[in-house]
Protein backbone atom coordinates (compact mmCIF):
# COMPACT_ATOMS: atom_id res chain seq x y z
CA UNK A 1 0.00 0.00 0.00
CA UNK A 2 1.55 3.25 -1.06
CA UNK A 3 1.27 5.49 1.94
CA UNK A 4 1.27 8.67 -0.09
CA UNK A 5 -1.55 7.70 -2.41
CA UNK A 6 -4.74 9.46 -1.41
CA UNK A 7 -7.41 9.52 -4.05
CA UNK A 8 -9.03 12.64 -2.60
CA UNK A 9 -5.81 14.49 -3.33
CA UNK A 10 -5.83 13.68 -7.03
CA UNK A 11 -5.90 16.76 -9.18
CA UNK A 12 -8.07 16.82 -12.26
CA UNK A 13 -7.03 19.78 -14.36
CA UNK A 14 -10.11 19.83 -16.57
CA UNK A 15 -8.72 22.30 -19.03
CA UNK A 16 -6.10 19.77 -19.98
CA UNK A 17 -8.08 16.52 -20.10
CA UNK A 18 -8.96 17.02 -23.72
CA UNK A 19 -5.30 17.18 -24.68
CA UNK A 20 -3.72 14.61 -22.43
CA UNK A 21 -4.74 11.80 -20.20
CA UNK A 22 -3.63 13.45 -17.02
CA UNK A 23 -5.04 11.23 -14.33
CA UNK A 24 -1.98 10.00 -12.54
CA UNK A 25 -1.40 7.70 -9.62
CA UNK A 26 0.70 10.39 -7.96
CA UNK A 27 -0.85 12.92 -5.58
CA UNK A 28 -0.47 16.69 -5.78
CA UNK A 29 2.71 18.47 -4.95
CA UNK A 30 2.52 21.19 -2.34
CA UNK A 31 2.78 24.55 -4.12
CA UNK A 32 5.73 26.81 -3.34
CA UNK A 33 5.73 30.63 -3.22
CA UNK A 34 7.89 32.20 -5.91
CA UNK A 35 11.39 33.32 -4.97
CA UNK A 36 11.56 37.07 -4.41
CA UNK A 37 13.62 39.29 -6.66
CA UNK A 38 17.01 38.66 -5.08
CA UNK A 39 16.36 35.17 -3.88
CA UNK A 40 17.38 31.76 -5.14
CA UNK A 41 15.65 28.53 -4.19
CA UNK A 42 17.52 25.25 -4.17
CA UNK A 43 15.84 21.84 -4.16
CA UNK A 44 17.86 18.67 -3.82
CA UNK A 45 17.31 14.90 -3.96
CA UNK A 46 19.53 12.24 -2.40
CA UNK A 47 19.16 9.26 -4.79
CA UNK A 48 20.09 6.70 -2.14
CA UNK A 49 17.01 7.62 -0.16
CA UNK A 50 14.75 6.35 -2.92
CA UNK A 51 14.35 2.62 -2.42
CA UNK A 52 10.82 2.11 -3.68
CA UNK A 53 11.03 0.63 -7.18
CA UNK A 54 7.39 1.36 -7.91
CA UNK A 55 7.88 5.02 -7.02
CA UNK A 56 10.79 5.16 -9.45
CA UNK A 57 8.49 3.68 -12.07
CA UNK A 58 5.89 6.36 -11.37
CA UNK A 59 8.62 9.01 -11.63
CA UNK A 60 9.63 7.61 -14.99
CA UNK A 61 6.08 8.17 -16.25
CA UNK A 62 6.48 11.91 -15.73
CA UNK A 63 9.24 12.08 -18.34
CA UNK A 64 8.78 13.09 -21.95
CA UNK A 65 9.25 10.41 -24.67
CA UNK A 66 12.63 11.94 -25.49
CA UNK A 67 13.76 11.86 -21.88
CA UNK A 68 12.57 8.25 -21.54
CA UNK A 69 14.61 7.29 -24.59
CA UNK A 70 17.65 8.95 -23.11
CA UNK A 71 17.21 6.95 -19.90
CA UNK A 72 16.99 3.75 -21.96
CA UNK A 73 20.31 4.57 -23.61
CA UNK A 74 22.05 4.78 -20.24
CA UNK A 75 23.70 1.63 -18.98
CA UNK A 76 23.65 0.76 -15.30
CA UNK A 77 20.78 0.98 -12.83
CA UNK A 78 22.33 3.66 -10.64
CA UNK A 79 22.96 5.97 -13.58
CA UNK A 80 19.47 5.33 -14.99
CA UNK A 81 17.99 6.21 -11.61
CA UNK A 82 19.97 9.46 -11.48
CA UNK A 83 18.85 10.39 -14.96
CA UNK A 84 15.20 9.83 -14.06
CA UNK A 85 15.51 11.72 -10.78
CA UNK A 86 17.24 14.60 -12.50
CA UNK A 87 14.31 15.14 -14.87
CA UNK A 88 11.76 14.52 -12.14
CA UNK A 89 13.43 17.11 -9.94
CA UNK A 90 13.28 19.79 -12.63
CA UNK A 91 9.69 19.02 -13.59
CA UNK A 92 8.28 18.74 -10.09
CA UNK A 93 10.18 21.80 -8.86
CA UNK A 94 8.86 23.97 -11.68
CA UNK A 95 5.36 22.62 -11.15
CA UNK A 96 5.42 23.80 -7.54
CA UNK A 97 5.95 27.38 -8.70
CA UNK A 98 2.88 27.30 -10.91
CA UNK A 99 0.75 26.76 -7.83
CA UNK A 100 0.72 23.17 -9.07
CA UNK A 101 -1.64 24.15 -11.85
CA UNK A 102 0.79 22.71 -14.39
CA UNK A 103 1.35 18.97 -14.17
CA UNK A 104 5.07 18.14 -14.04
CA UNK A 105 4.88 16.01 -17.17
CA UNK A 106 3.55 18.88 -19.24
CA UNK A 107 6.60 21.12 -19.20
CA UNK A 108 8.47 21.45 -22.44
CA UNK A 109 12.09 22.43 -22.61
CA UNK A 110 14.35 23.83 -25.25
CA UNK A 111 17.97 24.84 -25.39
CA UNK A 112 19.16 28.36 -26.01
CA UNK A 113 21.52 28.77 -28.93
CA UNK A 114 24.48 27.85 -26.74
CA UNK A 115 22.83 24.72 -25.38
CA UNK A 116 21.55 25.96 -22.00
CA UNK A 117 18.24 24.27 -21.16
CA UNK A 118 15.27 26.55 -20.47
CA UNK A 119 11.51 26.28 -20.06
CA UNK A 120 9.63 26.65 -23.30
CA UNK A 121 6.68 28.87 -22.60
CA UNK A 122 3.74 27.45 -24.46
CA UNK A 123 0.81 29.23 -25.95
CA UNK A 124 -2.75 28.37 -25.08
CA UNK A 125 -3.93 26.71 -21.93
CA UNK A 126 -0.91 26.24 -19.74
CA UNK A 127 -0.12 28.82 -17.12
CA UNK A 128 3.55 29.31 -16.39
CA UNK A 129 4.63 32.30 -14.34
CA UNK A 130 6.87 34.73 -16.19
CA UNK A 131 10.49 33.79 -16.53
CA UNK A 132 11.14 30.89 -14.20
CA UNK A 133 14.85 30.37 -14.50
CA UNK A 134 16.42 27.12 -13.43
CA UNK A 135 19.68 25.22 -13.50
CA UNK A 136 20.51 21.66 -12.49
CA UNK A 137 23.63 19.99 -11.27
CA UNK A 138 24.27 16.46 -10.12
CA UNK A 139 26.77 14.10 -8.63
CA UNK A 140 26.15 10.39 -8.14
CA UNK A 141 24.96 11.07 -4.61
CA UNK A 142 22.92 14.27 -4.98
CA UNK A 143 20.90 16.08 -7.60
CA UNK A 144 20.11 19.77 -7.17
CA UNK A 145 17.95 22.31 -8.95
CA UNK A 146 18.23 26.05 -8.46
CA UNK A 147 15.31 28.36 -9.30
CA UNK A 148 14.90 32.11 -9.59
CA UNK A 149 12.37 34.43 -11.15
CA UNK A 150 13.73 36.52 -14.01
CA UNK A 151 17.35 36.31 -12.95
CA UNK A 152 19.80 33.99 -14.74
CA UNK A 153 21.16 31.39 -12.37
CA UNK A 154 23.87 28.76 -12.50
CA UNK A 155 24.60 26.13 -9.86
CA UNK A 156 27.20 23.46 -9.44
CA UNK A 157 27.52 20.80 -6.77
CA UNK A 158 30.41 18.52 -6.02
CA UNK A 159 31.12 15.92 -3.36
CA UNK A 160 33.36 17.53 -0.77
CA UNK A 161 35.64 14.50 -0.80
CA UNK A 162 36.00 14.33 -4.55
CA UNK A 163 39.56 13.75 -5.55
CA UNK A 164 40.37 14.50 -9.18
CA UNK A 165 42.25 11.67 -10.88
CA UNK A 166 44.88 14.02 -12.25
CA UNK A 167 47.34 16.26 -10.48
CA UNK A 168 45.53 19.40 -9.28
CA UNK A 169 48.17 21.86 -10.37
CA UNK A 170 48.34 20.24 -13.81
CA UNK A 171 44.59 20.65 -14.10
CA UNK A 172 44.84 24.22 -12.90
CA UNK A 173 47.67 25.04 -15.32
CA UNK A 174 45.64 23.63 -18.16
CA UNK A 175 42.30 25.22 -17.33
CA UNK A 176 42.49 27.99 -14.75
CA UNK A 177 43.71 31.58 -14.94
CA UNK A 178 47.29 32.38 -13.88
CA UNK A 179 46.08 34.10 -10.70
CA UNK A 180 44.10 31.01 -9.69
CA UNK A 181 47.07 28.73 -10.39
CA UNK A 182 49.22 30.84 -8.10
CA UNK A 183 46.52 30.85 -5.46
CA UNK A 184 46.27 27.04 -5.51
CA UNK A 185 50.03 26.59 -5.54
CA UNK A 186 50.20 28.62 -2.33
CA UNK A 187 48.53 25.75 -0.45
CA UNK A 188 51.11 23.17 0.53
CA UNK A 189 48.82 20.82 2.39
CA UNK A 190 47.23 18.44 -0.18
CA UNK A 191 43.86 18.45 1.56
CA UNK A 192 43.63 22.22 1.65
CA UNK A 193 44.71 22.42 -1.96
CA UNK A 194 42.06 19.89 -2.93
CA UNK A 195 39.41 21.79 -1.01
CA UNK A 196 40.37 25.10 -2.65
CA UNK A 197 40.48 23.46 -6.07
CA UNK A 198 36.91 22.22 -5.65
CA UNK A 199 35.76 25.63 -4.43
CA UNK A 200 37.24 27.31 -7.49
CA UNK A 201 35.92 24.59 -9.78
CA UNK A 202 32.32 24.75 -8.56
CA UNK A 203 32.27 28.56 -8.61
CA UNK A 204 33.68 28.70 -12.13
CA UNK A 205 31.21 26.07 -13.31
CA UNK A 206 28.32 27.94 -11.71
CA UNK A 207 29.36 31.15 -13.49
CA UNK A 208 29.66 29.49 -16.90
CA UNK A 209 26.29 27.81 -16.43
CA UNK A 210 24.67 31.06 -15.29
CA UNK A 211 26.09 32.85 -18.32
CA UNK A 212 24.56 30.12 -20.46
CA UNK A 213 27.15 30.33 -23.19
CA UNK A 214 28.65 26.88 -22.76
CA UNK A 215 32.19 25.91 -21.93
CA UNK A 216 33.62 27.39 -25.12
CA UNK A 217 31.69 30.65 -24.70
CA UNK A 218 33.35 31.28 -21.38
CA UNK A 219 36.73 29.53 -21.29
CA UNK A 220 37.81 28.97 -17.73
CA UNK A 221 41.14 30.68 -18.16
CA UNK A 222 39.51 33.91 -19.35
CA UNK A 223 38.08 34.83 -15.96
CA UNK A 224 39.34 34.73 -12.40
CA UNK A 225 37.52 33.85 -9.22
CA UNK A 226 39.20 35.18 -6.14
CA UNK A 227 38.45 35.35 -2.49
CA UNK A 228 38.66 38.76 -0.92
CA UNK A 229 39.04 38.97 2.80
CA UNK A 230 36.30 41.05 4.36
CA UNK A 231 37.98 44.04 5.88
CA UNK A 232 34.66 45.74 6.62
CA UNK A 233 33.90 46.49 10.23
CA UNK A 234 32.59 43.43 11.95
CA UNK A 235 28.83 43.35 12.38
CA UNK A 236 27.92 41.25 15.42
CA UNK A 237 24.94 39.52 13.79
CA UNK A 238 26.94 38.32 10.83
CA UNK A 239 28.00 34.68 11.09
CA UNK A 240 31.69 34.13 11.61
CA UNK A 241 31.98 32.10 8.44
CA UNK A 242 31.67 35.15 6.26
CA UNK A 243 35.33 35.95 6.35
CA UNK A 244 35.75 36.40 2.64
CA UNK A 245 33.83 37.51 -0.37
CA UNK A 246 33.80 35.85 -3.75
CA UNK A 247 34.85 38.17 -6.55
CA UNK A 248 35.10 37.71 -10.28
CA UNK A 249 37.49 39.45 -12.65
CA UNK A 250 37.11 39.32 -16.39
CA UNK A 251 39.30 40.79 -19.11
CA UNK A 252 38.11 44.31 -19.90
CA UNK A 253 37.99 43.60 -23.62
CA UNK A 254 35.77 40.58 -23.22
CA UNK A 255 32.24 41.46 -24.26
CA UNK A 256 30.79 38.07 -23.46
CA UNK A 257 32.25 37.67 -20.02
CA UNK A 258 30.39 40.05 -17.80
CA UNK A 259 31.28 40.69 -14.19
CA UNK A 260 27.94 41.73 -12.71
CA UNK A 261 27.35 38.42 -11.03
CA UNK A 262 27.17 37.48 -7.38
CA UNK A 263 28.18 34.21 -5.83
CA UNK A 264 27.46 32.07 -2.83
CA UNK A 265 29.21 28.94 -1.65
CA UNK A 266 27.57 26.57 0.81
CA UNK A 267 28.16 23.19 2.30
CA UNK A 268 25.11 20.95 1.83
CA UNK A 269 24.23 18.03 4.01
CA UNK A 270 27.77 17.79 5.34
CA UNK A 271 28.81 16.06 2.15
CA UNK A 272 28.59 18.45 -0.75
CA UNK A 273 29.84 21.80 -1.88
CA UNK A 274 27.27 23.93 -3.74
CA UNK A 275 28.11 27.08 -5.69
CA UNK A 276 25.35 29.44 -6.76
CA UNK A 277 25.78 32.27 -9.23
CA UNK A 278 23.10 34.89 -9.94
CA UNK A 279 23.12 37.98 -12.09
CA UNK A 280 23.13 41.24 -10.20
CA UNK A 281 20.35 43.73 -10.64
CA UNK A 282 21.85 46.85 -12.19
CA UNK A 283 18.99 48.92 -10.80
CA UNK A 284 19.68 48.00 -7.23
CA UNK A 285 22.27 49.82 -5.13
CA UNK A 286 25.51 47.89 -4.79
CA UNK A 287 25.45 47.48 -1.03
CA UNK A 288 22.13 45.66 -1.06
CA UNK A 289 23.50 43.04 -3.39
CA UNK A 290 26.45 41.93 -1.35
CA UNK A 291 24.65 38.87 -0.16
CA UNK A 292 22.41 36.38 -1.84
CA UNK A 293 19.23 35.10 -0.20
CA UNK A 294 18.91 31.35 -0.43
CA UNK A 295 16.21 28.91 0.66
CA UNK A 296 16.94 25.19 0.52
CA UNK A 297 14.66 22.16 0.51
CA UNK A 298 15.47 18.49 0.47
CA UNK A 299 12.83 16.54 -1.40
CA UNK A 300 11.59 13.15 -2.42
CA UNK A 301 8.83 14.42 -4.72
CA UNK A 302 5.29 13.39 -3.72
CA UNK A 303 6.64 11.81 -0.56
CA UNK A 304 8.38 14.38 1.57
CA UNK A 305 9.74 17.93 1.40
CA UNK A 306 11.93 19.29 4.16
CA UNK A 307 13.03 22.88 4.47
CA UNK A 308 16.73 22.79 5.28
CA UNK A 309 17.51 26.50 5.50
CA UNK A 310 18.56 27.55 8.99
CA UNK A 311 19.62 23.97 9.77
CA UNK A 312 23.03 22.31 9.94
CA UNK A 313 22.40 20.89 6.51
CA UNK A 314 23.13 24.27 4.94
CA UNK A 315 26.34 25.91 6.07
CA UNK A 316 27.26 29.24 4.57
CA UNK A 317 30.88 29.39 3.43
CA UNK A 318 30.52 32.73 1.72
CA UNK A 319 27.98 34.96 0.08
CA UNK A 320 24.72 34.28 1.88
CA UNK A 321 22.83 36.85 3.85
CA UNK B 1 40.03 7.53 -61.00
CA UNK B 2 37.25 6.19 -63.11
CA UNK B 3 37.07 7.45 -66.62
CA UNK B 4 33.86 7.91 -68.47
CA UNK B 5 33.68 8.84 -72.09
CA UNK B 6 30.77 10.74 -73.49
CA UNK B 7 30.02 11.43 -77.04
CA UNK B 8 28.15 14.59 -77.85
CA UNK B 9 26.49 14.64 -81.19
CA UNK B 10 25.49 18.03 -82.43
CA UNK B 11 22.60 18.06 -84.78
CA UNK B 12 20.84 20.75 -86.66
CA UNK B 13 17.66 19.88 -88.35
CA UNK B 14 18.42 16.20 -87.93
CA UNK B 15 21.74 16.48 -89.67
CA UNK B 16 24.82 15.69 -87.67
CA UNK B 17 27.15 18.60 -87.86
CA UNK B 18 29.74 17.63 -85.36
CA UNK B 19 30.91 15.05 -82.87
CA UNK B 20 32.70 15.73 -79.67
CA UNK B 21 34.43 13.26 -77.43
CA UNK B 22 34.56 14.21 -73.80
CA UNK B 23 36.32 12.33 -71.10
CA UNK B 24 35.19 12.85 -67.56
CA UNK B 25 37.00 11.59 -64.52
CA UNK B 26 35.11 11.02 -61.34
CA UNK B 27 36.56 11.60 -57.92
CA UNK B 28 34.92 8.53 -56.44
CA UNK B 29 37.49 6.28 -54.93
CA UNK B 30 37.64 2.91 -56.57
CA UNK B 31 41.07 1.93 -55.33
CA UNK B 32 41.86 2.01 -51.65
CA UNK B 33 45.48 2.92 -52.30
CA UNK B 34 44.48 6.25 -53.78
CA UNK B 35 43.82 8.07 -50.53
CA UNK B 36 44.54 11.72 -50.31
CA UNK B 37 44.85 13.49 -47.00
CA UNK B 38 41.63 15.33 -47.77
CA UNK B 39 39.70 12.09 -47.46
CA UNK B 40 41.52 10.80 -44.40
CA UNK B 41 39.91 13.47 -42.24
CA UNK B 42 36.49 12.07 -42.97
CA UNK B 43 37.31 8.45 -42.27
CA UNK B 44 36.66 6.90 -38.89
CA UNK B 45 39.59 6.77 -36.49
CA UNK B 46 41.86 3.73 -36.27
CA UNK B 47 40.85 1.04 -33.79
CA UNK B 48 44.07 1.63 -31.81
CA UNK B 49 43.06 5.23 -31.22
CA UNK B 50 39.55 4.24 -30.19
CA UNK B 51 40.96 1.66 -27.78
CA UNK B 52 43.31 4.17 -26.18
CA UNK B 53 40.39 6.56 -25.67
CA UNK B 54 38.39 3.74 -24.07
CA UNK B 55 41.29 2.94 -21.71
CA UNK B 56 41.59 6.55 -20.61
CA UNK B 57 37.85 6.93 -20.11
CA UNK B 58 37.66 3.71 -18.09
CA UNK B 59 40.48 4.89 -15.86
CA UNK B 60 39.00 8.36 -15.37
CA UNK B 61 35.53 7.10 -14.54
CA UNK B 62 36.88 4.17 -12.50
CA UNK B 63 34.87 1.71 -14.57
CA UNK B 64 35.54 -1.97 -14.02
CA UNK B 65 37.54 -3.85 -16.66
CA UNK B 66 34.56 -5.84 -17.77
CA UNK B 67 32.46 -2.72 -18.45
CA UNK B 68 31.91 -2.77 -22.16
CA UNK B 69 32.60 0.52 -23.92
CA UNK B 70 31.95 0.93 -27.61
CA UNK B 71 32.84 3.75 -29.97
CA UNK B 72 29.23 4.87 -29.70
CA UNK B 73 29.33 5.13 -25.89
CA UNK B 74 28.28 8.60 -24.79
CA UNK B 75 30.32 10.19 -22.01
CA UNK B 76 27.24 11.57 -20.31
CA UNK B 77 25.61 8.12 -20.34
CA UNK B 78 28.64 6.75 -18.56
CA UNK B 79 28.12 9.19 -15.72
CA UNK B 80 30.90 11.59 -16.72
CA UNK B 81 30.33 15.09 -15.41
CA UNK B 82 32.11 18.24 -16.54
CA UNK B 83 35.12 17.69 -14.29
CA UNK B 84 35.49 14.15 -15.63
CA UNK B 85 35.28 15.46 -19.17
CA UNK B 86 38.02 18.04 -18.74
CA UNK B 87 40.20 15.44 -17.04
CA UNK B 88 39.62 13.05 -19.93
CA UNK B 89 40.47 15.78 -22.44
CA UNK B 90 43.66 16.62 -20.56
CA UNK B 91 44.70 12.94 -20.48
CA UNK B 92 44.04 12.61 -24.20
CA UNK B 93 46.13 15.71 -24.87
CA UNK B 94 49.03 14.25 -22.91
CA UNK B 95 48.71 10.79 -24.44
CA UNK B 96 48.62 12.03 -28.04
CA UNK B 97 50.64 15.23 -27.60
CA UNK B 98 47.92 17.46 -29.00
CA UNK B 99 46.03 20.54 -27.91
CA UNK B 100 42.25 20.55 -27.82
CA UNK B 101 40.60 23.96 -27.75
CA UNK B 102 37.35 24.66 -25.93
CA UNK B 103 35.25 24.73 -29.11
CA UNK B 104 36.35 21.23 -30.00
CA UNK B 105 36.15 19.77 -26.53
CA UNK B 106 32.55 20.87 -26.20
CA UNK B 107 31.61 18.84 -29.28
CA UNK B 108 33.06 15.58 -28.07
CA UNK B 109 30.17 13.55 -26.76
CA UNK B 110 31.14 9.97 -27.67
CA UNK B 111 34.26 7.82 -27.72
CA UNK B 112 34.21 7.83 -31.51
CA UNK B 113 34.04 11.62 -31.70
CA UNK B 114 36.98 11.90 -29.33
CA UNK B 115 39.03 9.44 -31.40
CA UNK B 116 38.15 11.20 -34.67
CA UNK B 117 39.13 14.58 -33.26
CA UNK B 118 42.40 13.19 -31.93
CA UNK B 119 43.39 11.81 -35.32
CA UNK B 120 42.45 15.05 -37.01
CA UNK B 121 44.59 17.05 -34.59
CA UNK B 122 47.51 14.60 -34.83
CA UNK B 123 47.37 14.89 -38.61
CA UNK B 124 47.16 18.69 -38.54
CA UNK B 125 50.16 18.77 -36.26
CA UNK B 126 52.14 16.47 -38.56
CA UNK B 127 51.23 18.52 -41.61
CA UNK B 128 52.19 21.74 -39.90
CA UNK B 129 55.59 20.38 -38.89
Amino acid sequence: MRRWLRWDMLPLPFNLVSRHLVVSSLPSLPPAPLPSRREAHLWYIVPNELEDASLLQDYRELLSPCEKENVLSIKGEALKKCAILSRVLVRTTLSRYTDCKVNPRLFKFRKNRFGKPEVEHQNGGLWVPPSLQFNISHTSSMIACGVTVDVPIGIDIEEKRRKPVNNLLSLAHRYFSPYEVQYLASFMDPESRQSEFLRLWTLKEAYVKALGRGFSGAPFRDFTIRFKKSTDSVVPERPKSEEFRIMIDTASDSENLTANWQFALVELSGSHLAAICMEKDENMPGTEQEFLKLKVWKTLPFVEDKCMSETDAVINISGLS
Amino acid sequence: MMHVSLIYVMQTNGVTSGVKFVTIGTSKLSFPSLRSSRFRVHCAAKPETVNKVIDIVKKQLALSDDTSLTPESKFSSLGADSLDTVEIVMCLEEEFDISVDEDNSQNITTVQEAADLIEKLVLQKAEAA
